[in-house]
This record gives structure tokens, sequence and C-alpha cells, in this order.
């Protein structure tokens, strides 16, 4: 990992205050291509407000955001979207009652060429191989694309989620607490894919309670306590107790 | 290759198949307590109730599968079928054209439907009422100025072609029976094969999904409530060319009738499920028990005792089913 390289996607001094609470201050954050960085904290150190920075839900009171070296300020999550950001967050999920295709495509709807397509007709042959290409290639096996999410197993769900964030994300992926609620085997699924998405250039950031999935998969742990960075370091660095420690802050890494 | 029994078992298991079914054994076993049943006439006269059904049944089956409800379809019927009869009564009288006067008629239902739909929409994504209770207080305020404008009588004095509108006279089929016919299944088509259909089925499976995939839930839902109302007026219209008058109870119990409708055809009122061949199915399924019992001399309010057990059976199925497929 050359880390003398422009960053992918980085944020630069930010703070967010709710009135007199202050959830980030003075936050530094970066990510190159086809690296994951895990960040982690206890509750309340400000996680839930840095991802929603990081994916436009939330503007910060202060600070700048950079991709590809170039600021950026996002008015929702749609410019962030629409910039290659794409966020998963734990609680939004897929709607069970569609299909795999039709949830990866959802919001992206292609439709058919001509006038049908201009009256909102959608090409669904078309989508549920697309969409099946494209899990595919994230190592996601769903047996037919067509199928209802409601059918799915759990830790398919979750596939299908990531692989639906992926299939979109050109340059940075959030995922909020993706082995959350997930047995041991499809929690090691998820984590895998994860290794996929790494493989294809893409920033990934991994936020997660489960230590030893975030020493498992990330390549950089940075650690947040009471809305400041407290450890930005490489994986290799950490062991469970130190990084335990940091985050409870037993530990002071610096 | 399949085998026949699992072919039977997946048919069993498809709704709008057993909605057939049961559909061609009412037929069957009217037909056996009478045969005047299974005629044109009888048939004809089944269709024309059948048209404002899965007219207002199509509107409440949107408003179903992206999780709400729209309880105001009865009363937009009896208050559109009103205001445009007072006005057809009142252009009638001043030698205005039939012609011209009908459709104005028409657009006034269709104006009137609009702006229940919309009133019921800022109600539910603006003030944020559930549903339920949005359109409960636009039910009650619709029949109530129903009555208001016409004293709770029936308003005639249209132009004299208006009844012979209504008559059938393709088979079984009335004129507007068939451009409702149309409709509706173009508004299928867009249920099932377009983009308003998904976002409609994807706010009711998940709002927190839709959103999060940059669907303007809000926007949405104003526009699934102003499309029930419209054709709960259109309804209203049907009724009015139907009877020759507007009156303010033509629509009473229109909405339980519509909401039947699509729970008999398979949809949950939590949302994300339906389909437009089961209200059209449950919809007709509801009419020929009401015009089969008549024909058989039952009294006439046996026919809400089979529809609460159609009902019920229609969801018990549906629980089965879920906890089959878990």
């Amino acid at each position: 990992m050359s880390q003398s390289s422009q960053p992918l996607y980085e944020v630069r001094n930010v703070s967010k205050h709710y009135g007199s609470v202050k959830a980030l201050e003075n936050v530094s954050l970066s990510i190159h291509a086809g690296e994951v960085v895990g960040l982690v904290g206890d509750n309340g150190a400000g996680k839930s407000t840095l991802v929603k920075v990081l994916s436009g839900a939330h503007q910060p009171s202060e600070g700048q955001i950079f991709l590809d070296g170039q600021e950026r300020k996002w008015d929702s999550p749609h410019d962030a979207l629409e910039a290659g950001v794409e966020t998963l967050y734990q609680d939004s999920g897929l709607a069970p009652h569609l299909s795999v295709s039709s949830n990866v495509f959802l919001g992206r709807e292609q439709t058919v060429p001509g006038i049908l397509g201009k009256f909102g007709f959608l090409a669904q042959k078309s989508m549920d191989k697309i969409a099946h290409e494209n899990l595919d290639r994230v190592g996601i096996a769903v047996p037919q694309s067509n199928r209802s999410v409601s059918q799915l197993s759990g830790g398919q769900r979750q596939a299908v989620a990531i692989g639906r964030a992926v299939s979109w994300a050109s340059k940075v992926i959030i995922l909020d607490e993706p082995t959350n609620h997930l047995g041991a085997r499809q929690a090691g699924e998820v984590l895998h894919i994860i290794n996929q998405v790494k493989a294809q250039g893409l920033g990934v950031i991994f936020i997660s309670h489960t230590l030893p999935h975030v020493l498992e998969v990330t390549d950089r742990i940075v650690v947040l306590r009471l809305g400041k960075v407290v450890a930005d370091a490489p994986t290799s660095t950490f062991d469970a107790e130190k990084l335990l420690g940091t985050i409870t802050g037993l530990i002071d890494a610096k | 290759m399949k085998s026949l029994v699992q072919r039977g078992r997946a048919a069993l298991g498809n709704q709008q198949v057993l909605l057939l079914v049961v559909l061609i054994l009412m037929v069957g076993f009217f037909t056996w307590r009478n045969h005047i049943f299974f005629t044109t006439a009888v048939f004809g006269n089944i269709l024309s109730d059948w048209f404002p059904v899965i007219l207002i049944g199509i509107g409440e089956t949107f408003v179903i599968i992206s999780g709400g409800i729209d309880l105001s379809v009865g009363s937009t019927v009896g208050i559109s079928g009103v205001v445009a009869a007072i006005s057809m009564e009142h252009l009638t009288s001043h030698k205005v054209g039939q012609n011209f006067t009908l459709v104005l008629g028409f657009l006034i239902c269709v104006g009137i439907g609009l702006l229940v739909g919309l009133i019921n929409a800022l109600l539910i994504t603006k003030a944020h009422l559930v549903p339920f209770i949005a359109t409960l207080v636009t039910m009650g305020a619709g029949a109530g100025l129903a009555i208001v404008f016409t004293g709770g009588a029936p308003i005639g004095g249209g132009p004299d072609k208006t009844i012979s509108l209504s008559v059938p006279d393709f088979g079984p089929f009335n004129r507007p029976g068939i451009a409702i016919v149309i409709l509706v299944s173009i508004l299928g088509l867009y249920l099932h094969k377009a983009r308003f259909g998904r976002y409609t089925y994807a706010i009711g499976s998940n709002p927190f999904a839709a959103r999060a995939a940059g669907i303007n839930v809000d926007r949405h839902l104003i526009k699934i409530y102003i499309l029930s109302g419209v054709l709960a007026g259109m309804a209203g219209y049907y009724y009015y060319l139907r009877l020759g008058v507007g009156a303010p109870t033509s629509g009473q119990g229109g909405e339980l009738q519509a909401i039947a409708a699509v729970v008999i055809g398979g949809a949950a009122l939590s949302g994300g499920v339906g389909n437009f061949f089961g209200t059209a199915l449950g919809a007709l399924i509801l009419t020929t028990v009401t015009s089969g019992l008549i024909i058989i001399n039952v009294a006439a309010n046996w026919k809400q005792v089979v529809v609460a057990i159609l009902i019920a059976a229609a969801v018990l199925l549906q629980e089965f089913r879920n906890r089959v497929r878990k």
C-alpha cells in the first residue's frame, strides 16, 4: 500500500456540532484506492456522525471533504452517490418483497428503448442479467436474480445489499456494521466479499463493533473516542487487546 | 420435467388461480340453483356492478401496496357524483348542449377526485398523519358535504341521454365499462411493468430502503393518493351515468368493497404485496356474489356474511403461505 499517493477520499479537520454538543472535533481521515479502513469506537464516539458526513447525509459544521484531490460539498446523499461514494446503512437494508435484481437496480432502473421507455416501462430481463453479472463479479452467488429477497437467508441478504452498493460505487464504499446479526459463516462470506471489492481498487470504509472482523479485513484502523481521532495506524500494529484498550481509553495511543 | 403434483401445488399456491377456481365454482353453483344466472343479461348486470369496483379497487391496490389505505374513496364517489349532478342539472335547465354538459360533468368528477386525493396526500406527507386517520377525515367530510349539498336527496335533471350511455350494448359490456377496462389494464401494466409500480412496491416493502435508494417517497405517495382520488371521482361519474342521478349515498361502503377486493386479491395491508389480477378477480367475485344471491333468492344481508368469509379465507391463506415460505 503506497501511502504517499494521493488519497482517494479524505475529510480534513471536520467538526460537527449539534447545538452545544460536539459530535466530531477536528477529525481527519483518508482512504486510498484498494484500501480497507476500519472505523471503530465505542457508542457515542462519533462513528455514526462521521459516516453521515462521509455519505453526504449531514454537512460538517467545519472542515473540508476531498474526493480524488478535489474539494467537494455534499448537499445530500444523492450527491455523494452520483460522485461514486456508496453507503450501506445498517438500518436501510433491502426491500424484501422485491427481487434481487429489482433491489440492485432500485432507484436506478433501466427502461426499455423507445416510446414505452419514456413512459417508464422497465427492461427487466436486461436488469436481471446485469444484476447477476455484477453480483457474480464480487463473488456473490445468488441462485436467481429474479427471486424475491424475502426468500434469501440473512447472510445472502446482506451479501445482496453489499453487492448492490458495490455495483454502483465507482470510488468508495462505506459499510456500516455489515456483519451485524450474521452467523460466523455468513460473516466470513461478507468479509470475503470485502476483499473482492478491495481487489477491484475501490476504497472501503468498514465500521464495526466486532473487533475480530476489523482486525481480519482492514489494512488500517482509525479509532474514534468522544468525537476525536485517538489512533490511526496500520492494522498490523494492533492486536485485540491493544485495539480494545485504545477504544475504551485504557491505553493512550498517542 | 415438473411432475403433475408439483404443478398442481404451484397452481394452488398462486392466489389468482385459486380465485379463478372460486369464481368458476360460484358461477356453477348459482347457475345450478337458477339457470337464469347464466345469461348475457345477468353477466351484463354483474359487469355493470364490477366496473366501478375495479376502478376504485385498482387505485386502492396502489395505495395498499405502498403500505397505506384510502378510506375516502366511497365518499369521493358520492361527493363527486353529487357536485357533477348539481352542475349538470343547472346546465341542462339553461339548455346547454348534452355532450358539453356530460363532458363537463366528467371533468368535475375527476377534479373533485383530484382535490380529495391531494388533501389526503398532503395530510399524509406534509402533516404526517397516518393514512388511516388522514383518509378517515376526508371520508367523513366528503360524506357530510354530499348530504349538505343535496339535503340528502338524489339530484337528477341532467341530459336526457345519460342513462342510455350505461346500457350494455357490446354483449355484457357498456361503453363506459369498456373505457374502464382499458384504463385499469393500462394501470395494471404500470403497476407490474413500469417504474411507477416498482417504486410503489419498494415503498410499501421498506420505505427506508426506498429513500436510501434515492426515491422521492413523499412525491410518489402524493401521486398514488391523487390517482386513487381521481379514479374514485371517475367511479362517481359512472354511478351518475348508471343511475341518472347524483346520490349522496351512491358510494356508501365503496371503500370497504374496494379494500375487500384488494385483500381477497392477495394484497397485505402491511404493504409490498398485491397485484392487479388479484384485485380484478376479487372485485368480480364480490359483484358475482351480490347478483347471484339475489337471483337464487337468498336474503340480501347474507351477502355481507359471504363477503366476510371470503376476506377471512383470503387472509388466512396468505398467513399460511407466509409460514410455509419461512
